[in-house]
């Protein structure tokens, strides 16, 4: 998918003012961010748990190599095929490949962010395979030509009435759309006639496990089983940092991840893959690839401050968390991940010179943090990213800040660093804003001050400091 | 296509160094578990779901309900096959898949029931029935009804967990709109914790099925508006019918 | 990070960090909390040339323009001895939590940070503490109905969250309503207001709206970019609700209560 970060200040304008998502998000709040505060609260040991989920992280991302290629000799030994693609465009070469060797006709998505990073669905599409999108969300998505808007919950933006249009060929545009459950029976019987028909599937991975070579997939739609079951040929997508040790570990992430995403103990189905199906099964698939993808995780994995971003397991928690995903929607972070993860991994997948609105839109407010099922640091790692766009600190390309504002903070330095001057500081800014103060309140300023005073009143600079006050006051001192 | 040696080296040298180390042991990942260890857990596991089987199965029909399952409670064989009976009549069925499970081999499910004129019940097996796999998943899409045993039950999630094999179809439980899971009493783990403390057991056993499946409900989605659906692409009613 | 672990001696005077704000925008804020802690029995002292601890630069990546603040900050404060306090949630956090990564490649001033770390308290931690919650029941009066919205970093880096509700239910005759949401941020976040000025306006209306729901008539916080950031959207929307800092807040109830003895 085709990076479109530097529109992000447009985009979220767009949304904010536009109130059917305004609506939309806010299910993201009172259905997933409550949820997940509900599950983890009837949770005996939450905490634990997540301590847990972070040090199995760290542990496995510190040895990614080790883990790796030990995956790769396991997928191997269960009968499986490994393969490594270093960036989408060699992963999309390969999966093509596949479907043209096994004689494929039509394909079968799960939902993968991965396969978004790849494009793939798009891709194998003008390769001239049917390629069918079979998460409800996805699907939807798909045939309005969109991107996902959240990484749980694709299609959370749209409206019934816009599914309608989109799912039901009677629907007549002005009249009440059908309901929910109408609407989606419509898309089961369409699907399952795709299910019917699939040569190939490419699911994504939530886990991969190092000392089995399995893959474990979470679904609460059934598609997931859909694509594990039916097609003579599995394909996993994975992103390299997507793999845990030992399928016991497995108990430990799912627990985490499913009450972090949706707020429920388990989802309704998790498939364990160990590998093609064996041979006397009645059915499943013949053949089963796994495709590891780097597409620059590297610059995450060799980067000591940002390389916990790796932990991420994409339960989309930090999303509903956010005050501001909750206002901007998916569509402003202008690539694959949106939302708190996405200002991270966005800008360092794909350059910081065009991302480099995201780290900035972030009040730092620590929510995200807070709700990471693996405890992420992302306020830490949006302080490191907006160091490196304002001073280039890592690499002087990076620097995007305009010789303006590094001009500004060069002089707040200077006016910080002695009393006097900070009082002399203070005055001056008192008497450039008295023309525009009244009742020690200013409605409209000049710039900078102005981007404030155009929604909310700013306080008047005090006339005296604190100092001035502390010298005349007569201090009580100890009873 | 970057070959293995090429990307692990990579990965290796993001992590500054040049080949890949074993990594020093943590208590958090069971990777450094002892095979020894892992098959005394799994005993006790076992004893655990005999000898609390009742406690584990109560606290499962809690969870199970709570996850959308209809529970039915029996404690003979001549009742569950009335509740089977019940099912296939209030929905008209003519098409039935079952599993070979040694609880609904005990039931004789296919002998029990009484079907309309024409309607066909059997186990999946190609085998026997000469299908070929285009076949096999042809009659599990126009079946109305699958019914299976289960490997576990785990009383935590709400949950049946089933192996597929042979004569144990992946697609009977997902694709016809009604699926019933026979479940015995001992066959309830606590929690997911057990759940894969056994599968690594049969692992390191080299005895890991070509997949598992853990089915908590009926499939859902909730896709549109936030509205909770059920009955996406997989059944759109589960019964749990719990042999006392 | 908390401070709270242990409860140690009643101290009898701190040094006051006044913060940036407090000492150009918002004076009153500091008197208020020379008043209460003198309620307390806590004098303070005032360390004449502070300024700033370097938050708004650090925040906005000019880490190179933030520390030689921080470390004039660390200069003048580590030659006072006892507790420092700051009525900020984020001014404490700055220097708690964040100086380790500001002089990440700087041992000897990440030691030094670490020391007066250590005896920093915000505001409500410090009466908190070494006082508790209550120690100042029966000396506050006052006729509100108040809300108290939980400031971000004051909440999950200080990690004080109901202390100071507890505060504000021991002023007799005020009314403590529940705020709805109270721990989403009001989208203040420094620079963050003007950078990205609309979407910090969507997110303080909401933050107003539950304000207007709760029925309170004043809105209660402890970090006076927050209050500045609400009170300059409910004045803007034509509200009565007042939006005051706690130490503020408590120091006209302590006065009420004067006046009535």
């Amino acid at each position: 998918m085709k990076p479109v970060t530097i529109n992000f200040r447009d985009k979220a304008s767009q949304t904010i003012s536009d109130e059917q998502i305004q609506q939309s998000l806010e299910h993201v709040y009172t259905g997933f961010f409550k949820g997940r505060l509900a599950a983890a609260s009837e949770t005996d040991n939450w905490e634990a748990l997540r301590s847990k989920g972070k040090a199995i992280k760290d542990h496995t991302i510190a040895n990614l190599d080790y883990y790796l290629d030990l995956l790769a000799t396991n997928v191997e030994k269960a009968g499986g095929k490994i393969h490594f693609a270093s960036d989408a465009a060699e992963a999309r070469k390969l999966i093509i490949g596949l479907a043209k060797n096994c004689e494929v006709k039509t394909v079968i998505k799960s939902k993968s962010m991965v396969s978004e990073e790849m494009g793939l669905a798009e891709a194998m599409n003008d390769a001239g395979f049917e390629t069918v999108e079979t998460d409800l969300g996805e699907y939807i998505i798909q045939l309005a030509e969109e991107t996902p808007y959240h990484l749980i919950a694709p299609a959370v933006h749209k409206s019934r009435t816009e599914v309608a249009k989109l799912l039901d060929r009677s629907y007549q545009p002005g009249s009440e759309p059908p309901d929910a459950t109408e609407l989606t029976m419509m898309a089961r019987e369409q699907l399952r006639d795709v299910f019917r028909r699939a040569d190939m599937s490419v699911t994504g991975a939530n886990f991969a496990v190092a000392e089995s070579g399995s893959i474990a997939l979470v679904t609460n739609e059934g598609n997931g089983r859909m694509s594990t079951s039916v097609p003579r040929v599995h394909v996993a997508v994975m992103g390299m940092e997507k793999i845990v040790p030992s399928i016991q570990d497995l108990s430990t992430m799912l627990r985490i991840l499913i009450r972090s995403a949706t707020g429920q103990r388990i989802s309704t189905y998790v498939t364990m893959v160990n590998g093609p199906r064996k041979q006397d099964e009645e059915e499943g698939p013949e053949e089963f690839h796994l495709v590891v993808l780097n597409n620059g995780r590297d610059k995450l994995l060799s980067d000591i401050y940002m390389r916990e971003a790796l932990n991420c397991i994409r339960c989309g928690a930090c999303l509903n968390a956010c005050p501001v995903y909750r206002k901007v929607g998916g569509h402003a972070y202008g690539w694959v991940y949106p939302g708190p993860i996405g200002a991270l991994v966005s800008p360092v997948l794909t350059g910081l010179k065009d991302g480099k609105n995201l780290p900035n839109a972030s009040s730092l407010c620590g929510a995200c943090h807070d709700a990471c099922p693996v405890k992420i640091d992302i306020p830490r790692m949006l302080l490191e990213l907006r160091w490196r766009t304002a001073e280039g600190e890592k690499d002087p390309k990076e620097k995007s800040s305009s010789m303006a504002e590094r001009l500004v903070w060069k002089s707040w330095r200077i006016g910080m660093m002695g009393r006097k001057r900070f009082d002399l500081g203070s005055r001056i800014a008192g008497w450039t804003l008295r023309p525009f103060t009244s009742n020690g309140w200013i409605s409209k300023a000049p710039p900078p001050v102005g981007g404030w005073t155009s929604s909310r009143d700013f306080p008047a600079v005090s006339t005296r400091s604190l100092k001035s006050f502390v010298k005349s006051m007569k201090l009580g001192g100890g009873k | 296509m970057t070959d293995r040696q090429k990307f692990i080296s990579g990965v290796s040298a993001s992590l500054g160094r040049s080949v890949p180390v074993a990594p020093e042991s943590i208590d958090e990942t069971a990777f450094f578990e002892s095979p020894g260890d892992a098959d005394t857990r799994a005993k006790e596991i076992t004893q655990d779901s005999t000898s609390r089987s009742d406690e584990l199965m109560e606290s499962l029909r809690i969870s199970a309900a709570k996850n959308g399952w209809n529970i039915h409670s029996v404690s003979d064989s001549e009742n569950a096959i009335g509740v089977i009976q019940d099912i296939c009549d209030s929905k008209g069925v003519r098409s039935v898949l079952t599993s070979d499970h040694q609880a609904l081999n005990q039931l004789n499910v296919s002998a029990a029931l009484s079907l309309p004129e024409g309607a066909t019940i059997r186990t999946t097996d190609r085998e026997l029935h000469k299908n070929s796999v285009e076949d096999s998943k042809e009659e599990a899409f126009t079946a109305d009804l699958g019914i299976t045993g289960v490997d576990y039950g785990i009383a935590e999630t709400g949950t049946v967990v089933i192996h597929p094999k042979n004569r144990v179809s992946r697609l009977v439980s997902l694709a016809p709109p009604v699926h019933i899971a026979v479940i015995q009493k001992g066959q309830v783990l606590e929690s997911l914790d057990e759940l894969f403390a056994m599968e690594r057991h049969d692992f390191l056993k080299d005895d890991l099925a070509g997949s598992m499946n853990l089915i908590s409900g009926p499939s859902k989605t909730a896709d549109i508006e936030g509205t909770t659906v059920t009955g996406i692409h997989g059944p759109l009613e589960v019964h749990l019918l719990i042999l006392e | 990070m908390s401070n709270l672990e242990d409860t140690p001696t009643k101290p009898d005077k701190v040094t006051l960090f006044s913060t940036c704000m407090v000492e150009q925008v918002a004076p009153e804020v500091g008197r208020s909390v020379i008043e209460v802690l003198d309620l307390l029995g806590v004098g303070i002292e005032y360390v004449d040339d502070q300024t700033c601890c370097g938050q708004p630069a650090f925040n906005s990546g000019f880490r190179s323009e933030a520390r030689p603040v921080a470390a004039r900050f660390i200069d003048l404060f580590e030659k006072t001895a006892g507790p420092i306090v700051v009525p900020s949630g984020s001014c404490a956090a700055m220097v708690r939590n964040y100086y380790s990564q500001l002089f990440r490649d700087e041992p000897d001033l990440k030691t030094r940070a670490k020391a007066v770390s250590e005896r920093l308290f915000e505001f409500n931690e410090f009466v908190a503490k070494f006082f508790g919650t209550n120690a100042l029941k029966g000396q506050f009066s006052r006729s509100n109905t108040a809300t108290y919205h939980k400031c971000c970093h004051l909440l999950r880096e200080i990690e004080i969250d109901e202390e100071p509700i507890q505060m504000l239910e021991n002023i007799d005759g005020l009314e403590v309503v529940p705020l709805e949401r109270a721990d989403v941020c009001c989208g203040f976040g420094g620079s963050f207001s003007v950078k990205m000025a609309d979407i910090s306006t969507a997110i303080l209306d909401e933050k107003l709206d539950y304000i207007e729901q709760s029925g309170a008539d004043t809105v209660v916080a402890a970090d006076t970019g927050c209050v500045f950031q609400m009170q300059g959207g409910m004045r803007r929307r034509g509200s009565s609700v007042r939006v005051v800092h706690i130490a503020e807040f408590l120091a006209e109830s302590a006065k009420n209560a004067g006046a009535g003895k």
